[in-house]
């Protein structure tokens, strides 16, 4: 893929990502005539969630569900709109003055627009046991991507762990679609089970609830399911061999081929955050989140945030945070056509209708501290420069006091990720040594390229006299 | 000598956690100073956290030829440094001396090279080293995978490089063992001379110390006042890439690209009087990687998997500032922009002198801020 001929030197709105937020966002502003470009690092639309809905292999539907399928509403009111869409395309930078930095088929390229709507969703919570590194541990989200796009499912012995919406909905995907799981481990807190039942009336009016326990009753009928779980261990020489687990005062363990972890989602905020925008701790869903208005304006004048990266609210709530950022932006750049599109009030009534019962789901999948900190000090916790818990301690009583320190001494998020696998654990294992709050603690200072390009792509971007003045000397 | 948090007195106080006050720390603990390393928090600037990790002496010294004897010393005495710190911490810092290319891409480049090292040789009183002027040939059989577009360039044996973040962690955890307290989220935000003795306040109660060594880099410009000193600074901004590891192609550093021991590839280095560091001038970047790529043709298919600005720290002629209170004495200053190059000194030289009490005026005199006062003196400072 590469830059087509009609891509336009600027618009009026760059939606990033093509996951339910940033279909409706990009839809929208289009229906009100503003010039608009969707860019998507996958080659079709859909994001996680709604991952290859146009492509997917699996054609009986039953496998997948009905949920999933709502992704092709989203992808044909989108087709009819008229925004571009830039496939297979990466964002590596993004910057105060909403210039955007692409990269696409090995070329670089700089686009300016008047507002930036950035719906790059969520990522998996890092989930560091020993022994997560070994070949044959993978996350839940990875197994549903390949479900999804390949149709593939896991072959030899597949063991699941861990909490939290997906991993039920999964475990009843691949036995749908007629795979084996020989056990689930089920890391709830038994706690939650009592904070969340505080949430639970608005729980019970939303459509989590029936969806919810017909789910887990679905898996458990077929599933071997041990409750309670407080530790976990992937051993194993070169691959994994044997999950150790503990229940309490139950142990146990178990020879695998897979396993699959998954604790819950995050918001993405490597983009966000290397842009410059302003986030804080959550202290609920545990996580970084960016600071924004009800409508999704962020800290950065003419930069917005919809969807999971704003603070995790599931599929639903994220096209109805696209609609309204997207209304938000049509109000400031062409207020006339805000006829030809949903009313403010509609979208939030049913944003608000969508977002109930979150916060019962927010409490009972909180994931438990044993699992967020790794205890053992050779547990890895950067996989990319294989910094261990111990050495992060180590590293805080020689003077580092966040993760910036730690990254000097350690290396730790300089690799490929980013430090997309390690930062939350790095955070909250600094503020859990120094008995101080992730907000004191902080992030990574993150930088563009937010994803790697290669250096001749770099290169390849517009030079001015100013910036060869600025290095040639003799 | 182990310190608890709770003591505050301290025979010296210095003032700055980065490359510079480290190093003078882990000297003045070697003597036997009861010293405290006063340092900010995470999110500061931090030269010592964005450098280019040369230990560089070509092309370093032009309008002040002492600095050129200066940086020959280092150069001379780093492998002393970094052994010690090794037998103390168990950490290889990967200092080696190869020598150091600078590469020109064209004949005005290379003949700008050659005039600007033919006024530094010819300075009176500059220490004599050889630098060999090369052209595309002589150069290739050192580098051989260098791009057509290189014309020539210069080679100085005394050149080398070293992990400097790695050193960063080393020197921090040989204060530990050494019994120096370095104190971070310490900020200091005054410092009274009274009774013979320095308060310094800071964001977590005062310290008091005998001595006060500012090492504060670019804020040295605003603390020195208080005591009596003066450093005039002009910070710049540079930006610096970064790529991912690849197998080992580069034998020797040069002054805009070299490999680092761990394989990647480290890429600089601009200069602009525009000093915010949160942001990037990405058509630099682009000049920067263009640059790098002519020069090693290879470069083009490796993927930047970072980059950052930095603000350097430069005091205004480019040159190091020594220099010692006449109305408080026991307070000092230190600026440089080479922390790295320069770190050897500050440890095993300048060190010994704040123990003492005094700088020895005969070696690094010439360093004195007073050089301010008179007339104003050429920049180069840079490579």
């Amino acid at each position: 893929m590469s830059f087509p001929e009609s891509l336009h030197a600027a618009y009026d709105v760059i939606v990033i990502g093509a996951g339910p937020a940033g279909l409706a966002a990009a839809a929208t502003t289009a229906e009100a005539g503003l010039r608009t470009l969707l860019v998507d690092e996958n080659s079709a639309p859909g994001g996680q969630i709604y991952r290859a809905i146009t492509t997917s292999p699996l054609k009986n539907s039953s496998i997948l569900g009905k949920d999933y399928e709502a992704g092709n509403d989203l992808v044909h009111t989108f087709e009819k709109s008229g925004a571009d869409r830039l496939a297979g395309c990466t964002v590596w930078s993004l910057d105060r003055e909403r210039v955007v930095g692409l990269s696409c088929g090995g070329e670089a390229r700089l686009i300016k627009a008047e507002r930036v709507i950035i719906a790059t969703g969520a990522m998996e919570r890092p989930f560091p046991i020993p022994g997560w590194t070994l070949p044959g541990v993978m996350t839940i989200g990875a197994g549903q991507t390949l479900l999804k796009s390949s149709g593939l499912i896991p072959s030899g012995r597949l063991a699941l762990a861990g909490q939290g919406p997906l991993l039920w909905l999964y475990a009843a995907q691949i036995l749908r679609a007629g795979g084996h799981i020989a056990a689930i481990f089920d890391t709830t807190p038994l706690a939650n089970y009592i904070s969340a039942a505080l949430h639970l009336p608005g729980f019970i009016f939303s459509p989590y609830w029936t969806k919810g326990l017909g789910l887990i009753r679905e898996v458990k009928r077929a599933v071997k399911i041990v409750t309670g779980v407080t530790r976990l261990e992937a051993q194993g020489k070169n691959k994994l061999q044997t999950l150790v687990w503990e229940a309490g005062s139950r142990t146990g363990s178990i020879d695998l081929d897979v396993l699959m972890l998954h604790q819950g989602v995050v918001p993405h905020v490597n983009l966000a955050m290397a842009a410059g925008i302003k986030h804080e701790w959550d202290a609920i869903q545990l996580c970084f989140r960016p600071v924004l208005d009800e409508s999704g304006n962020s800290s950065i004048k003419g930069i917005m945030i919809a969807g999971d990266g704003a603070g995790i609210g599931g599929a639903e709530s994220a096209a109805e945070r696209g609609r309204l950022a997207a209304i938000d932006t049509v109000a400031n750049l062409r207020p006339d056509a805000l006829a030809q599109i949903p009313s403010r009030d509609n979208v939030r009534n049913r944003l608000a209708q969508t977002m109930r019962g979150r916060a019962f789901l927010d409490h009972l999948y909180r994931p438990s501290k044993v699992f967020r900190i790794p205890q053992d000090a050779s547990t890895i916790v950067c996989r990319c420069e294989e910094i261990t818990a111990g050495e992060i301690r180590a590293s805080i009583a020689i003077g580092a006091t966040g993760p910036n320190q730690l990254k000097a001494y350690r290396r730790t998020g300089m690799g490929p990720c980013q430090g997309r696998l390690c930062s939350l654990t790095v955070t909250e294992l600094m503020a859990d040594e120094r008995g101080k709050s992730p907000e004191e603690i902080g992030y990574y200072r993150l930088r563009s390229p937010v994803k790697p390009i290669s250096l001749a792509e770099l290169a390849s971007i517009p030079q001015d006299e100013t910036a060869i003045k600025a290095v040639v000397r003799g | 000598m182990n310190h608890t948090e709770s003591t505050n007195e301290y025979d010296v106080a210095v003032i700055g956690g980065g490359l510079l006050g480290s190093s003078i720390a882990w000297g003045l603990g070697r003597l036997g100073q009861r010293t405290c390393v006063l340092d900010e928090g995470d999110v500061t600037k931090r030269a010592s956290r964005a450098n280019f990790a040369l230990v560089w002496v070509q092309s370093k010294g032009l309008g002040l030829p002492e600095y050129t004897g200066w940086t020959v010393r280092a150069s001379e005495t780093w492998s002393k440094l970094s052994d010690e710190i090794k037998a103390q911490t168990g950490i290889d810092v990967c200092h080696q001396r190869p020598g150091g290319f600078h590469l020109a891409l064209s004949e005005k480049e290379l003949e700008d090279r050659r005039l600007s090292l033919r006024r530094l040789h010819n300075q009176p009183g500059a220490t004599d080293y050889k630098i060999e002027i090369l052209d595309h040939d002589e150069v290739k059989k050192q580098l051989p995978h260098i791009g057509p577009d290189v014309v020539g360039g210069t080679y100085c044996p005394l050149d080398g490089h070293v992990n400097s973040l790695r050193y960063l962690r080393a020197i921090h955890s040989a204060l530990k063992t050494s019994g120096v307290d370095y104190r971070p989220e310490h900020r200091v935000s005054t410092i009274e001379h009274r009774n013979g003795e320095f308060k310094i306040s800071t964001e977590q109660g005062e310290i008091r110390a005998g001595k006060v060594v500012l090492a504060a880099g670019n804020a040295n410009m605003t603390l020195a006042h208080m005591v009596g000193l003066k450093a005039p600074m002009s910070p710049t901004r540079g930006q610096i890439l970064v790529t991912e590891r690849t197998v080992p192609f580069l034998g020797f550093p040069l002054t805009t690209i070299r490999q680092t021991d761990e394989g990647t590839v480290m890429i600089g280095d601009s200069r602009e009087e525009f000093i915010d560091d949160t942001v990037q001038n990405l058509p630099i970047n682009a000049v920067m990687a263009d640059r790098a790529r002519r020069m090693f043709p290879l470069l083009n298919q490796l993927n930047i998997v970072r980059t950052w600005s930095g603000i350097r720290v430069m005091p205004k002629d480019g040159f190091p500032i020594y220099d010692q209170s006449e109305t408080c004495p026991g307070a000092f200053v230190t600026c440089c922009h080479s922390g790295v190059t320069l770190a050897p000194n500050h440890a095993f030289d300048i060190a010994p002198m704040i123990a003492k009490g005094a700088l020895d005026l005969e070696r690094v005199g010439a360093f004195s801020a007073r050089r301010f006062d008179q007339i104003q003196v050429q920049s180069s400072g840079y490579y």
